[in-house]
C-alpha cells in the first residue's frame, strides 16, 4: 500500500517531538507533587508556574489568568457553567449561543437550561457564519454567558468572535469563546479583545490528549466544576499533571512561532486540494464556501454519495478523514452543523472533511487528488445500479 | 491478492468466529457493525447490538488484524423492520422481524456497503450453510437459522460466505476459544430481539403509536362462538398458542387461537383448535428454480418447530397455500413459513393465514 495520508489534524494530532522531550523529565526524576514543600515539590512547582506563564504569554495573558484543565470539554464546560451562579445573582440568566458549536459547549448550553437558563442562539448563514447583524436583540442586559467559537471545527469557518465579544461586553455579560480550532491559526491576543474567557486545547497543537487551558480574566467570578484542594487558586482542584502542563506550553509556543508559516504552507496545500476535486468533480459542495476560512479544513459534499462508504473506502485506501467531529461509537451521522447551515440531510450525509495539519504534504495531497474522484465515481455508479 | 469479505459483527461470538475463520482461510476481511437502533438509556445491557457489542466486535477485529467499521442504518432499519414490526402487531400478527431484518437490513443495505468497499463477498455467523448458489440448514440443526433467511434475494446466496454453519455451536465457543477471542467466548446468547428491551415488545408499540393504541387497549376474551368470556390489556400482547393471561375455569386448558383486530378480541379455544392441516402464506420469495404446483415439501411454520411434509396446493402469484400431511398446532399470521428438501431450503414467505386441509387439488382456472 502506498504512503498512508493522514487528512484529520482536526479530530487530533500526533505529538511533536520537542514536546515529548519537553515533558519526558516528568516522568522521570522531576516526578513531585507541586504542592510539597520539599525540594521535589518546589522542582514540580517551578515547572508548572514556567508552564503557565508560557502559555499566558502566548496568549496575551497575566499567568493567573490560565488555568489548566483535562482538555477542551472540560474547559468548556467550566466556561459555560462556572460563571452562571453569580450571573444568576445579578439577575442574568440567558446563555447565548451558535448552532455551530462543538458539542462540549452545545450539550452544556443544553444541560444548563435544563437547570433553569435559558438558551438563545445566533442566526448562522449559509456559509456557517454567525450573522451577528443579524441575530437582532439576541445581546441584552439579560445574558450571563455568551459563548461562540473561534474557528469552526467541521467547515473551518471563522467567526465574528471580536465583533460579538465587544456586544456582549457592552451589555455587561460575560464572553466565551471556544479556540481549539482556532489557536495556532488565528492571531489572538486577550488584551485586545474582549473576550473574558478563551478554550484551547492540547491534542490539536502537538501535544498530548487529555491538556487543555482556558484564559480566565482577571475579575471573572468562576464556580469550580470540582471540589477538593486548593489548586490552581480553587478554580480546578486535583493534583496538577506538571508534564502535560509543559507539554502544552511547548506546543503553545511552537504553534504561536510558526503560526504565519503554518497558515501560509496549509492554505496553499487546502487550496490545492480543494481546487483538484472541484476540477475533477465540478458539482461537489465546498461547504464555507464563501466564507472566511482557516486554513486546515476542507469540508466538501458530492451528491449521490454517502460519508460512510466514503470514509471507508478512503481509509482502505490509505487515507483517514472524517465526517465531521469523532463519535463516541465511530458511526456517523448527519452533522448538526451543516444541517445548522441549512444544507439538506441528503447532502449533509455525504459531507467529507479533510483536515490539514503537520503531516499534510503536497505529495500526499496530490495523491488524494487522484483517489477521491476515483471513489467518488464508483459511488455514484453503485448508487445509480442501486 | 486475495478476495475481499464484508464480516457483519455484531459482538457475539458467531459472528467473531465467522470473522476468525475468514481469516484463516486467507480472505481479506473487513468488519462492520451495524447500528440499528438508538441506544436509549432504557436498554442498558443488550448482550447484542449495544454499544458494548460494538467495543467487543472492535476488540475482535484488533486481534484479528482486520479494520473495523461501524455502519449507521438506523433509519433505514426503524423503516424495514420496525415499522413493519409495529403495524404487524397493530394488525393482529406476530411479526418476526429477524428475517426482514435478514432480507433488507444485512442481505440488501450491507451489501450495498460491500460493493461500495470492493467486497465481492458477505459473511454472517448464522447457522446456515450455501451450496451452488443454494441455501441449506446449518449443520447443527438445534442451532440451524435458515429458517430466518428465507426473504434473501436469490442472487445475493452466490456471495454469501456462511462459516459457521458447518459447525455446532459447542464448537464455534472452543474456536473462539482457541483462537484468544476471549471477550465473545462464553458471551451469553442472546434470545431476545435486539431493538426490544427486556423482551417487552409492548413498550416498542407504545413508543411508536402510543400509550392508548387500539393495540394495547382493552378488549374482549371470546370463545369461539363469540361468548365473552373475559378482558384483556391489548391484543397485541398476545400471540396465537399462548396461555399466559388466558382465563382459567374451563373443562381444559385454554389458548390463543385467534386474535380479530377489527373487534380487538383475542379468541380462546381448547388446543384442538390450534391444529390446522393448511397454510397460506404471502410474499413468497424462492431460492430455487420453479416449484410447481403439486410439489411434496416440508414445511416449517415457526422457529424450532419441526417441518411437516406437506403439498404445494396453490401457487397464485406471490401467494402459495400447502396441505400439511399431518395437523400443526399454532400456524400464526406474521410468522414466516420455510420450506425445505431436505436440508435445501426452497423459499419462503410470511403466514397469511392457517388454511383448510385439501385432499385434492383444487380446480384452477387456466
Amino acid at each position: 500500500m502506498p504512503q498512508p495520508v493522514y487528512l484529520d489534524h482536526a479530530a487530533t494530532t500526533p505529538v511533536r517531538r520537542e514536546v515529548f522531550e519537553a515533558m519526558e523529565p516528568f516522568y522521570g526524576p522531576r516526578f513531585g507533587n507541586p504542592s510539597s514543600v520539599h525540594r521535589w515539590g518546589r522542582e514540580a512547582r517551578a515547572a508548572l508556574d514556567e508552564a503557565r506563564e508560557r502559555v499566558a504569554r502566548c496568549l496575551g495573558a497575566h499567568p493567573d489568568e490560565v488555568c489548566f484543565t483535562s482538555g477542551g470539554t472540560e474547559a468548556d464546560n467550566l466556561a459555560v457553567l462556572g460563571p452562571l451562579r453569580a450571573q444568576r445573582e445579578k439577575g442574568r440568566t440567558v446563555i447565548v449561543s451558535t448552532p455551530i458549536e462543538h458539542k462540549a459547549v452545545l450539550a452544556t448550553v443544553h444541560h444548563a437550561a435544563h437547570g433553569g437558563v435559558t438558551e438563545r442562539m445566533l442566526v448562522v448563514t449559509t456559509d456557517g457564519v454567525v450573522d451577528f447583524a443579524g441575530s437582532n436583540g439576541a445581546i441584552d442586559d439579560s445574558v450571563a454567558v455568551c459563548t461562540v467559537m473561534w474557528v469552526n471545527n467541521e467547515v473551518g469557518t471563522i467567526q465574528p468572535v471580536p465583533e460579538i465579544a465587544e456586544g456582549v461586553k457592552a451589555r455587561g455579560g460575560i464572553m466565551h469563546t471556544d479556540a481549539v480550532q482556532a489557536f495556532g491559526k488565528i492571531d489572538i491576543d486577550v488584551r485586545k479583545l474582549g473576550v473574558d474567557l478563551l478554550t484551547i486545547s492540547g491534542h490539536k497543537i502537538g501535544a498530548p490528549k487529555g491538556v487543555g487551558a482556558m484564559y480566565i480574566r482577571r475579575g471573572t467570578q468562576i464556580d469550580p466544576l470540582f471540589h477538593g484542594g486548593s489548586q490552581d487558586r480553587g478554580r480546578r482542584p486535583g493534583t496538577e499533571n506538571v508534564a502535560y502542563a509543559v507539554a502544552l506550553a511547548r506546543a503553545a509556543e511552537l504553534a504561536v512561532e510558526e503560526r504565519e508559516q503554518e497558515w501560509a504552507r496549509l492554505e496553499a496545500l487546502r487550496d490545492e486540494l480543494e481546487q483538484g476535486l472541484v476540477a475533477r468533480i465540478p458539482d461537489a459542495i465546498v461547504h464555507g464556501r464563501g466564507a472566511r476560512r482557516a486554513p486546515h479544513v476542507l469540508n466538501l459534499s458530492v451528491p449521490g454519495t454517502d460519508s460512510e462508504s466514503l470514509l471507508m473506502a478512503l481509509d482502505l485506501a490509505g487515507v483517514a478523514a472524517s465526517a465531521g467531529s469523532a463519535c463516541q461509537s465511530g458511526n456517523v451521522t448527519p452533522s448538526h452543523v451543516l444541517l445548522a447551515m441549512g444544507v439538506r440531510p441528503e447532502l449533509a450525509i455525504a459531507a467529507v472533511r479533510m483536515s490539514l495539519g503537520a503531516l499534510s504534504t503536497p505529495e500526499g495531497i496530490a495523491r488524494v487528488v487522484e483517489l477521491f474522484p476515483a471513489l467518488i465515481a464508483k459511488a455514484r455508479r453503485l448508487s445509480g445500479a442501486a | 491478492m486475495s478476495e475481499r469479505v464484508l464480516v457483519a459483527m455484531s459482538g457475539g461470538v458467531d459472528s467473531s468466529v465467522a470473522a476468525a475463520l475468514l481469516v484463516e482461510q486467507g480472505y481479506d476481511v473487513i468488519g462492520a457493525t451495524m447500528k440499528l437502533f438508538c441506544y436509549g438509556d432504557d436498554v442498558p445491557d443488550r448482550p447484542c447490538c449495544s454499544l458494548d457489542s460494538i467495543n467487543d466486535a472492535r476488540r475482535v477485529c484488533e486481534r484479528l488484524g482486520v479494520p473495523h467499521y461501524v455502519l449507521n442504518l438506523e433509519s433505514a432499519f426503524g423503516r424495514d423492520v420496525i415499522d413493519d414490526f409495529v403495524t404487524q402487531y397493530a394488525a393482529g400478527r406476530t411479526p418476526i422481524p429477524c428475517v426482514r431484518c435478514n432480507t433488507f437490513t444485512k442481505f440488501r443495505d450491507l451489501l450495498h456497503k460491500a460493493d461500495a468497499l470492493d467486497a465481492q463477498w458477505i459473511a454472517t455467523g448464522h447457522y446456515a450453510r450455501t451450496r451452488s448458489g443454494e441455501l441449506l440448514r446449518g449443520r447443527d440443526l438445534t442451532k440451524d437459522q435458515s429458517y430466518f433467511l428465507w426473504g434473501i434475494d436469490r442472487s445475493v446466496v452466490r456471495r454469501m460466505r456462511l462459516p459457521v454453519g458447518e459447525m455446532s455451536k459447542p464448537e464455534t465457543r472452543e474456536r473462539a476459544r482457541a483462537l484468544g477471542l476471549t471477550v465473545v467466548a462464553d458471551k451469553v446468547e442472546s434470545q431476545d430481539i435486539c431493538f426490544v428491551p427486556d423482551g417487552d415488545h409492548a413498550k416498542v408499540i407504545a413508543r411508536r403509536l402510543g400509550q392508548d393504541t387500539p393495540a394495547l387497549s382493552r378488549g374482549p376474551v371470546v370463545l369461539l362462538d363469540g361468548t365473552v368470556v373475559g378482558e384483556h390489556d391489548g391484543y397485541a400482547r398476545y400471540t396465537i398458542g399462548q396461555r399466559r393471561g388466558v382465563p382459567g375455569g374451563f373443562p381444559e386448558a385454554m389458548y390463543v387461537v385467534a386474535i380479530r383486530p377489527a373487534e380487538r378480541a383475542v379468541v380462546i379455544g381448547p388446543r384442538a383448535a390450534l391444529l390446522g392441516r393448511g397454510v397460506v402464506a404471502r410474499e413468497m420469495n424462492w431460492l430455487v428454480d420453479s416449484v410447481p404446483v403439486g410439489t411434496r415439501v416440508q414445511a416449517q411454520v415457526r422457529h424450532r418447530a419441526h417441518a411437516t411434509a406437506a403439498e404445494i396446493v396453490r401457487v397464485d402469484g406471490a401467494e402459495i397455500e400447502l396441505a400439511l400431511e399431518e395437523p400443526v398446532s399454532a400456524i400464526t399470521p406474521g410468522q414466516s413459513l420455510v420450506l425445505y428438501d431436505g436440508e435445501r431450503v426452497l423459499g419462503g414467505g410470511f403466514i397469511e393465514r392457517g388454511g383448510a386441509a385439501r385432499t385434492a387439488l383444487p380446480v384452477l382456472a387456466a
